[in-house]
């Protein structure tokens, strides 16, 4: 039961919920925004691949490239068009804004592409499998593997060595004191959009790479994931939605092992029950480490 | 240096400044003292650019500094110490640090004043790598001062640095603000311990409900507070 | 002398509702004589939206906390009331897997309404109770939580909702009037709960939880009263819908309905009655005319693709307009009245907050 490949499968599914997580928790911590519209990032990529796909472009590394880019680029630009202007409004009025940027994305693609579900092509090498041990292993998940952790390495050097990554870090724990000290507010908060916009694009390949289509309601799904692994690690650490990302992806692929089918439908439901009563009895999350939120009563 | 002009400043509705007027020049002492509530916290924020007034001027060296966000505020040289210290307790000590020096772009500078820092405050040094967090509440304070030091401010401002520590630990960080103002730093420090703020101070601002009451020389002012009581704390309302 | 005085002085001090109420009235009864069927359906819609963006009102504008979960109660309400309505028969062609006990109860249409609002109530009760405690982020990510579950139950309770797949053969007993009799009847609820003193005390907790804590509001039990409130009045209005379009699957419970009931009521005022009920009229008229245009540009084949979501595009970046400029809504917190000097209120910060 437990082959090489099972497990390998479930390292990969933990990666890349890991780096869903991250993408996810880099802008709230920073800005206590959920974004919503994270999800629609991570859909905006998978349909960058689609459009240069229809459209003959190859290598798929310039796919995948260009991809990447556009859900960063898009990233950035929510950020200076819609979030900015709100940015001292209400929290409620942001997350309204974040919601309504979501819509907005969700339906522009549905409006200029189709709101049927289109084919992605995928790298010839996704469908490679390599022989460890005996058993066969998936090339898609070694990637996704080792590029998850070459992302979570290059990251981490960011925050720790670098002074914008010290200031990230501190803007996430006191913005006004951050300010106090000079560092730019507006650069510090588009930083944060763009590496959350550069990870969705990176989490759309891989997605992608599993269904092998998209189509405009892809987005949801890893918003889920995100949201449930970021309660399970706390929400404001970067540790935290990371490791919180990995339990997520190994207890899914257990649970797919060992459940039958029609308790597996209720899985989101499960999972947000789980998170209910992480935020009632545990806010700080799973994972020690990171800030607890409000509780009123 | 500075000077504050009928500065009035909001809270939402509340009105927390209504027409503070102050100077400061170089080299000076400057305290303001008064009760809680008095506004002067609201003084130092609101010159430090996180508070906007509603009316009135801030002229910093011949600059205004109405409208400026706290960047550019640091970056004219004034340097702030929040109440409550405001370190970044995730961030180890010398990254704080760095932090702090974060509009000085010079690393030669930077090794400098580090250990600078680090002479002035030994303990941060030895705790160099550790987790602001894990730091006591006097090596706390140490390091928020430090921390605004770094950035070589013509102005240095202190919000309530005794608040919350031990009388020994209180004794130390007079001391230091003595020391700072004997190297030269200018420095507006706000303060509800009345009777050590005097003893150092060259000249006060006793506040109440958002006004200046009274100003002038320790001397002045020590007489102020022995009729009204204001170093028990007074409740007469506000007759505004 | 006495009792006109009385009555005038009633008026004055509640004309929030005699200046809503009565346009809408008149709207609806010249609909009746002069409208066809295509803007009695849209009148009538109207009506129904307006119940459950007034229940949306009650809780999120009451308390201050994005109110995510709402349509998942109109759903709730909606599977609910039509197992209660809908005859034997009509139960066997279109729940094949329905429980025994339910398959032979069929009660007035009214009654069924209530029961589904109440069922919603009860899931409100009970789901919402541990989530009071919560604020910020963390209320936000429970809310969205609650209704991820009760889409996902929707989704896989077969036996009851048939799954994924359409509910068929709901008896069509919502006419026009039925939604506007309960429509005003939902204003007035809206508008009495806001005066409560239980909405006094919520809308206390909701600009300052500290204070009101510390005058002795019971923050959680005050909120959990308006959520209770706030679901029962989406059960009904699931209640009424199901009633109206007579067939629907769990997917009309979901996020794309979310928007558009948030954006009716950010749009108009989260804070009032009289945000929501204008909110509400203006989105849903804008959204009739850009459906229209949608349906004029596919049709007339002027473009040679299909025009789909052109209007979910045009309410957002709506939406995300006022959220810029007036994120207060067009009314913010204050209701309209007569003789006050009624100017477009103070910049509000969205959550009731002046600026």
């Amino acid at each position: 039961m437990f082959t090489l490949d099972f497990v390998i499968n479930a390292i990969s599914l933990g990666s890349l919920y890991a780096i869903i997580a991250l993408g996810l928790v880099i802008v709230y911590g920073i800005l206590k925004l959920v974004n919503y519209a994270y999800g629609e990032l991570i859909m905006i990529a998978g349909y960058m691949l689609f459009l240069l796909g229809s459209a003959g472009v190859s290598p798929w590394i310039i796919l995948g490239i260009t991809a990447v880019f556009t859900a960063t680029l898009v990233s950035y630009l929510t950020e200076l068009v819609a979030f900015r202007p709100v940015r001292t409004k209400s929290m409620t009025a942001i997350l309204v804004t974040s919601f309504a940027v979501s819509t907005l994305l969700q339906n522009l693609v549905l409006l200029i592409v189709s709101p049927r579900s289109r084919a992605v092509p995928l790298p010839d090498l996704f469908a490679k499998s390599v022989n460890i041990l005996g058993s066969d292993v998936s090339m898609r998940n070694i990637l996704t593997i080792v590029i998850s952790l070459a992302l979570l390495g290059a990251l981490s050097l960011l925050m720790k060595r670098t002074i914008l990554g010290i200031a990230l870090r501190a803007a996430a724990e006191n913005f006004t004191m951050t300010r106090m000290l000079g560092v730019p507010a507006n650069m510090v908060i588009s930083v944060a959009f763009i590496l959350s916009g550069f990870l969705a694009g990176v989490v759309a390949l891989f997605w992608v790479g599993r269904s092998g289509s998209v189509m405009p309601t892809i987005g949801t799904a890893p918003l889920l994931i995100a949201f449930v692994a970021c309660v399970i690690g706390g929400m404001n650490s970067l540790t935290g939605a990371v490791v919180g990302g990995y339990i997520y992806g190994i207890i899914f692929s257990l649970l797919s092992l060992f459940l039958p089918q029609s308790l597996l439908d209720y899985r989101d439901a499960f999972m947000f029950a789980i998170v209910i009563l992480i935020l009632l009895f545990k806010p700080e999350g799973l994972v020690k480490g990171g800030y607890v939120p409000e509780r009123v009563g | 240096m500075l000077v504050l002009n009928k500065i009035h400043a909001r809270y939402g509705a509340i009105t927390a400044l209504r027409g503070i007027s102050l100077k400061v020049e170089e080299g000076e002492l400057v305290a303001l003292i008064g009760v809680n509530g008095a506004g002067k916290s609201t003084t130092l924020s609101t010159i430090a650019g996180v508070l906007k007034p509603v009316q009135g001027e801030i002229q910093f060296q011949g600059q205004s500094l109405v409208g400026k966000s706290p960047e550019q505020i640091i970056r004219l040289g004034i340097a702030m110490v929040p109440e409550g210290r405001d370190i970044f307790p995730s961030l180890t000590v010398e990254e704080n640090l760095r932090l702090g020096a974060y509009t000085r772009n010079n690393r030669t500078e930077y090794k400098q004043d580090l250990d600078e820092m680090f002479e002035l405050f030994p303990i941060l040094g030895k705790r160099m790598n550790q987790p602001g967090g894990t730091l006591s509440g006097g090596e706390q304070q140490q390091l928020a001062i430090a921390r605004a030091l770094m950035s070589h401010p013509k102005l240095l401002m202190l919000d309530e640095p005794s608040l919350g520590l031990a009388p020994a630990l209180v004794d130390q960080i007079f001391e230091l603000v003595v020391n700072l103002h004997n190297r030269g730093v200018t420095i507006l420090l706000v303060e509800q311990n009345v009777e050590r703020t005097l003893d150092i101070a060259d000249r006060a601002y006793l506040m109440r409900t958002g006004k200046i009451e009274d100003e002038g020389t320790p001397q002045h002012l020590r007489e102020r507070v022995d009729i009204e009581g204001v170093y028990l704390g007074d409740h007469t309302p506000d007759k505004a | 002398m006495k009792t006109n005085q009385s009555i005038s002085t009633f008026i004055k001090d509640h004309s929030t509702l005699f200046i809503l109420i009565v346009p809408l009235l008149a709207a609806a009864i010249v609909t009746q004589f002069a409208g066809g069927l295509v803007f009695q359906r849209v009148i009538t819609t109207l009506f129904i939206n307006l119940i459950l963006v007034l229940g949306l009102q009650v809780f999120m504008g009451n308390s201050g906390i994005l109110s995510f979960s709402h349509i998942g109660f109109m759903g709730i309400g909606a599977y609910a009331s039509v197992l209660f309505s809908m005859s034997p028969q009509a139960k066997m062609a279109a729940l094949p897997e329905l429980y025994p006990i339910l398959q032979n109860v069929q009660l007035p249409f009214v009654m069924a309404l209530l029961i589904g609002a109440l069922i919603a109530a009860l899931v409100g009760a009970v789901l919402g109770y541990p989530l009071m405690r919560l604020s910020d982020a963390a209320a936000v990510i429970t809310m969205f939580g609650m209704l991820v579950i009760i889409h996902v139950v929707l989704v896989h309770w077969s036996e009851v909702t048939n799954g994924p797949r359409t509910l068929f053969g709901v008896d069509h007993l919502t006419t026009l009037w039925t939604a506007v009799i309960f429509g005003i009847l939902a204003i007035v609820l809206a508008y009495w709960f806001r005066e409560s003193s239980l909405g006094l005390k919520l809308r206390a907790s909701r600009d300052d939880r500290y204070a009101a804590g510390s005058i002795g509001i019971n923050i959680v039990i005050v909120r959990w009263m308006g959520f209770i409130l706030s679901a029962f009045i989406a059960g009904f209005a699931g209640g009424l819908w199901a009633h109206f379009i007579t067939s629907f699957s769990p997917s009309a419970f979901y996020l794309a309905e979310t928007f558009t009931i948030l954006a009716m009521l950010v749009v108009g005022g989260t804070g009032s009655v009289t945000g929501a009920v204008v909110g509400t009229v203006a989105v849903t008229l804008a959204r009739e005319g850009l459906r229209a245009l949608e349906n004029g540009i596919n049709s007339s084949g002027a473009v040679s693709i299909e025009v789909f979501g052109l209007t979910e595009v045009a309410l957002s970046v709506f939406l995300i307009l006022v959220l810029i400029l007036r994120p207060g809504g067009i009314f913010g917190s204050h209701e309209i009245q007569w003789g006050k000097k009624q100017m477009l209120p103070v910049e509000e910060n969205g959550n009731g907050i002046e600026q």
